[in-house]
């Protein structure tokens, strides 16, 4: 039996789908590592939900089989992932991160589970995450059925959410990628926290269908991943349509990375200034500020611009109260939201039945105004960088309203992005008090290639996304 | 399956048990500072300057 080293969990999806190929070792031998591994393992962060062995190594098999008579599928093929726990896997609990769903079972795969199958991929676990997705305002890392998410960085701050365990398990090298959410900031606030590249796509690019849905003009599927360059091969892999997802926006995403950019002095990468000088958290302003110069080196044009000014976080949150407060009616009705973890997400969930239907439609009018702004900010410069948080990941123990230290910048890209359905990039950027720090790249529709090529070039000349917590064997 | 009937029963019989341990009843007042919340953020939404002709961000299609 082959010896998988140490190195192989932090591999990127080509180099080991290369060293499958190669026969270095088999895809059985692969999987069953990475099992043990996430097993052993993914429990000190409250990562994992639930272990797939048996199923993915059964897969494995099918996969030696395939690549013993040469028959490949891509690069996805016997590579181990995992989903966040809002994705249906068939005949096995899907629990949402919430005890009233703790022993929900669905007769099917969601979408993104059939297509990752269907090149080979291996589903090894479900990942852990906020209870129902954080959606009732969550004040507490122990939102959780699984416990409070922590950071393989420090185990005692939080991984971020509500894609923690997508964060934790990527961070970790417990899987080689995995597949999170985000309805405003859960793929991004992990992927930055957890010092992995998160990728948010297009609203409507990658199909919602057998994914716990928590605002259904908000909610995205997405991949985590330690590189752009994987982020791209598995959104090529799990985007396009799907006509059981009324939201789907009809189109696919191909992986263009020789065609991609023009001449890079023709992309102008917009910002607002106040983010990279002392807009930021202290301790995270000397790594934004380096990064800031990175990019600035690759020869692209950068601009001074100014976000469009909304009140991003009231729209997001009414948005979600009205269409949540709808989702989850039965739940909240029935009294067994009281079961959930977080008073203030229970007291937040009972309060979205009392939302007048003019405040939500309210709402979704101003977001009109919000995607038209953004289209007009476009027109002035292809993609914007921002800090993708403001400081590194806070502690897991407090709670997550506290105050931090002071900021000015105004934040408000992942919420305005998210209204506006925009894709964005977390790139990891550097540390701040040995955590994770990161950048964004927040793009205009469908402009997933672009930002994935200066996320490649970005990842060119640093190394951030290839350093390794200290994770013990 | 990944796991056993038993362990799946397992997981429903405990969720079950859980279940009946009645949870503890939320604070009204809890309640209402999250409707207040609520309210505060549909005040500052309606403080935005809303043309009358501005449709909301989704489409019916028949």
């Amino acid at each position: 039996m082959a010896t998988i080293a140490p190195d192989i969990f932090f591999a990127s999806i080509s180099e080991l789908n290369a060293k499958l190929r190669a026969k270095e070792f088999s895809c059985h031998e692969l999987t069953q590592a990475f099992c043990d591994r996430i097993e052993r393992i993914g429990p000190r962060y409250n990562a994992l939900a639930l272990s797939l062995r048996k199923q993915a190594l059964s897969k494995a098999k099918d996969v030696d089989r395939e690549l013993k008579r040469d028959r490949t599928r891509g690069p996805l093929q016997g590579i181990p992932y995992g989903v966040k726990d809002l994705l249906a896997v068939k005949k096995l609990p899907t629990t949402w991160g919430a005890k009233p769903y703790a022993a929900q079972v669905f007769d099917y795969d969601a979408h993104v589970v059939e297509r990752l199958n269907a090149v080979g991929a291996i589903l090894i676990a479900k990942l852990s995450m906020v209870e129902l997705a954080g959606g009732g305002d969550y004040r507490t890392a122990a939102a959780s059925l699984t416990g409070p998410g922590l950071n393989p960085w420090d185990r005692t701050r939080w991984s971020g959410g509500s894609s923690s365990g997508p964060g934790a398990a990527v961070a970790a090298g417990l899987v080689t990628f995995a597949i999170g959410s985000e309805t405003s900031g859960s793929i991004l606030t992990p992927a930055a926290f957890c010092g992995v590249t998160g990728l948010r796509p297009t609203y409507g690019l990658v199909s919602r269908s057998g994914a716990m849905a928590l605002s259904w003009t908000l909610d995205k599927l997405g991949p985590m991943c330690r590189s752009a360059e994987d982020c791209a091969l598995v959104l090529h892999e799990i985007a396009g349509v799907d006509t059981q997802d009324s939201g789907s926006a009809g189109r696919s995403f191909n992986y263009r990375p020789q065609d991609t950019m023009r001449r890079l002095a023709e992309i102008t990468i917009g910002y607002m200034p106040v983010d990279f000088q002392d807009g930021a958290e202290p301790a995270a302003q000397p790594a934004l500020k380096a990064a800031f110069d990175v990019i600035k080196s690759l020869g692209v044009t950068v601009k001074e611009i100014q976000i469009p000014e909304f009140p991003y976080g009231a729209l997001v949150s009414t948005i979600i109260a009205g269409e949540a407060g709808s989702i989850f009616e039965d739940l909240i009705r029935s009294g067994k939201v009281d079961e959930l973890a977080d008073p203030h997400q229970i007291a937040g969930l009972k309060a979205m039945l009392d939302l007048p239907a003019t405040e939500y439609l309210r709402a979704m009018r101003v977001r009109s105004l919000v995607k038209a702004a953004f289209h007009d900010l476009f027109l002035n410069c292809d993609m914007v960088l921002a800090p993708a948080r403001l400081g590194p990941a806070p502690k897991a123990a407090e709670p997550l309203d506290a105050p931090g230290p002071p900021t000015r910048s105004r934040g408000g890209l992942i919420p305005g992005g998210n209204l506006a359905g925009l894709p964005a990039i977390s790139l990891p950027c550097g540390f701040a008090e040995g955590l994770p720090v990161a950048i964004s790249l927040l793009g205009r529709p469908f402009y997933e290639n672009q930002l994935i090529a200066i996320g490649n070039l970005f990842q060119k000349q640093t190394d951030w996304h290839r350093r390794r917590p200290p994770v013990e064997a | 399956m990944d796991i056993s009937r038993r362990q799946l029963a397992g997981i429903i019989l405990a969720s079950t048990a859980v279940a009946q341990a009645p949870p503890k009843p939320q604070p009204e007042s809890d309640i209402e500072t999250a409707r207040l919340q609520q309210r505060a953020a549909a005040q500052i939404i309606a403080r935005v300057p809303l043309p009358m002709t501005t449709e909301p961000a989704f489409q019916f299609k028949a």
